[in-house]
């Protein structure tokens, strides 16, 4: 007994360095706005924190969608629907009635991706397999028509315009600085909620019934009930990084939510890493960053031929691409892949200055 | 928790599976009193995993009746039948991959906590607490089992024979009433399947009734109160060890099968 208290010791140490890694993640990414602009605009050809508020958003639903593809090994291809959801319930709500908070419109967002998820959800996820990437296929395609052509509501392809900006307390959150730091604060209370989860009974059930359905039941796991609550809670992750969506552009039209942002989303999890949480967030910015920087590439490679850069003909080809490399060279996803070289780095440095003190010693005698 | 006066665990009437035209499990009846270590041998192919799966609601019986003190369980989901307190293992082992020995346990644990969604989000003390309690619990059966060493190691690494003891301790963990194990044996060597006996006997002894499916005839000979032999999905004979052992039809079914009866 005695040394299972030792353990306990051992196991709580473990979590405290979970939160020390999130408190550094939180500092450098919160710092971010402070150094860059200080950056000369006509360096780099990108406004960072612009591009940052904007991986941000996507983080909210990359996080929710690691969760269900990573842990619960289910597969949503219509993710942009929650998104959808998410920006239209604030750009419908705060256009029609002046003054209505868009924080408000967010919650609205998130309950009604809540409902849509729980029914479409639950019965398709009590069978075994993968249909729900069949079901939510279909709510993608749905959500895009519905965007597209209730134009009584939605505006159609014109989309709306002159969203009013979200107020927080009475802060207006009128600028990307600001914007910047309700987004990814939202994303790192996402994160803490999600950590906090994954190492508890129920990311236990969920991880369990990723490696062996059977198992899990058999353990006692209603698995069709985690992976419909995994869902759900992925489709409201979604829908508030939706909202957050509408209030950071101020304008929404549905191609923001086609078929093509659902792999867009899939595409980062899977670059990321699969069931690694903050890989979700790392590849949410790498993802994101990837327009700026091939725009920019003109400007620092002036021989690039013009074609090459016009990205929004390739998106769903580089996403193509990038999911298949990575499935194939890097499964685990740049995360696993930056954890192991830091690991290596600690260790390695460790060595030089093991190897310095010996040296140092030796010299002595 | 019928009153039906005896003893009577679980109770088996008249369950058949087919698979298309093949009788998995043809017309088996059987009752497991509390307190007694039944075995269940025959020949491979005879049905032994398959009437475990329609035991513990993996498959569905395609007719016949399981009670599970005195509730039927046919129709119910696994995890409900668990949480009634009628575990198993599996005779292929299903270890949790990427979750360490303890958390594997932990999850077998998962039918007797109850934190939610919000409260392990949100980290309320009430999560905290049962999450100690989940820990502590499952450490003192690695403990018992003898794998407190390897607690943080992850399951998949864990060597076979110690794999299988894995898998008993995720099932102990949600203190059943009953235990049904599918070849507990099967890869352990002679002094593994020495302390596997022991173990066995333990957890008798701490009132748990078991229901095991071997064919190390030695170890069921051994441990068990009555046995029951199953071939082509039909029981072709059942009482007392020594009894079954030398029964002229269990020898032939075993002879027939190509099998020695001494071992599987
Ligand atoms: N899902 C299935 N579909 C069709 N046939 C099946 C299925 N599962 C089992 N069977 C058949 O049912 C019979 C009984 O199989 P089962 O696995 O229950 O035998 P067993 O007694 O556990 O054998 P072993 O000692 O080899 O583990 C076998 O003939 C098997 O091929
Ligand atoms: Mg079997």
């Amino acid at each position: 007994m005695k040394q299972s208290v030792e353990k306990s010791k051992v196991k709580a140490k473990r979590c405290e360095n979970k939160y020390k890694n999130f408190a550094i993640a939180s500092v450098l990414i919160l710092i971010v706005p402070l150094w860059a602009r200080f950056i000369p605009g006509n360096l780099i050809h990108m406004d960072i924190v612009n591009v940052m508020a904007l991986a941000g958003i996507y983080s909210c639903a990359v996080i929710g969608l690691n969760l269900l593809i990573g842990y619960a090994g289910q597969i949503s291809l219509g993710h942009a629907a929650f998104f959808g959801i998410g920006a239209y319930s604030v750009a419908i709500l705060s256009t029609r009635y002046p003054g209505f908070p868009a924080w408000l419109g967010i919650i609205i967002g998130a309950i009604i991706s809540c409902a849509i998820s729980w029914i479409v959800g639950k019965p398709v996820l009590k069978l075994k397999g993968h249909y729900l990437a069949m079901a939510t296929l279909g709510l993608g395609e749905i959500g895009f028509i519905f965007f597209r052509e209730a134009t009584g509501i939605t505006k159609g392809t014109v989309g709306i315009i002159a969203i009013p900006p979200l107020s927080i307390f009475g802060i207006v959150i009128d600028s990307d600085f600001k914007i910047f730091y309700v987004v990814w604060i939202t994303v790192l209370l996402l994160m803490l909620f999600s950590m906090n989860l994954i190492k508890s009974r129920f990311g236990r059930a969920l991880r369990a019934l990723h490696s062996s359905e059977i198992a899990a039941e058999a353990a006692g796991v209603n698995t069709s009930k985690y992976k419909t609550v995994v869902f759900v809670m992925s489709a409201v992750f979604t829908a508030v990084g939706g909202g957050l969506f509408a209030v950071f552009q101020r304008y929404v039209n549905p191609e923001s939510f086609h078929f093509s942002v659902s792999i867009l989303f899939i595409t980062m999890v899977v670059v990321g890493g699969l069931g690694n949480l903050w890989g979700a967030v790392i590849g949410s910015i790498i993802i994101t960053f990837l327009p700026s920087i091939i725009s920019a590439l003109p400007y620092w490679f002036p021989f690039m031929p013009e074609s090459l850069t016009n990205f929004g003909n390739y998106t769903l080809v580089l996403y193509g691409i990038l999911l298949i490399v990575f499935m194939i060279f890097m499964p685990k996803g740049i995360a696993y892949a930056l954890e192991i070289s830091y690991s290596s780095a600690l260790r390695g440095m460790k060595r030089i200055r093991d190897r310095i003190s010996a040296m140092r010693y030796t010299k002595r005698k | 928790m019928s009153g039906n006066g005896n003893n009577e665990l679980l109770k088996v009437e008249h369950v058949t599976k087919l698979f298309g035209g093949l009788a998995a499990v043809n017309d088996v009846s059987f009752t497991v009193n509390s307190g007694e270590i039944k075995g269940l041998i025959g020949p491979n192919g005879a049905g032994k995993t398959t009437l475990f799966d329609l035991i513990t609601g993996i498959q569905r019986p395609t007719s016949g009746k399981v009670y599970f003190k005195g509730i039927d369980v046919v129709g119910m989901r696994p995890d409900e039948i668990t949480s009634l307190g009628m575990v198993r293992t599996f005779q292929t082992i299903k270890i949790f991959e990427g979750m360490s020995v303890i958390e594997n346990v932990m999850v077998g644990r998962h039918s007797r906590t109850r934190t939610g969604l919000f409260s392990s989000g949100f980290l309320l003390p009430r999560s905290r607490k049962e999450e100690l309690e989940t820990f502590e619990h499952s450490m003192r059966i690695l403990e018992m089992l003898g794998l407190e060493t390897r607690a943080f190691d992850a399951g998949t690494n864990l060597p076979y024979g110690q794999q299988r003891l894995l898998e008993l301790a995720r099932a102990l963990a949600c203190e059943p009433e009953m235990l049904l194990l599918d070849e507990p044996a099967a890869g352990l060597n002679p002094y593994e399947t020495q302390e596997l006996t022991q173990l066995l006997e333990r957890i008798k002894s701490d009132g748990v009734t078991l229901l095991v499916v071997e064919h190390n005839m030695g170890l069921v000979m051994n441990i068990s109160d009555e046995v029951i032999v199953l071939d082509y999905g039909e029981i072709i004979a059942r009482g007392a060890p020594e009894e079954v052992q030398n029964d002229p039809k269990v020898i032939e079914a075993y002879l027939g099968s190509g099998i020695g009866n001494a071992k599987g």
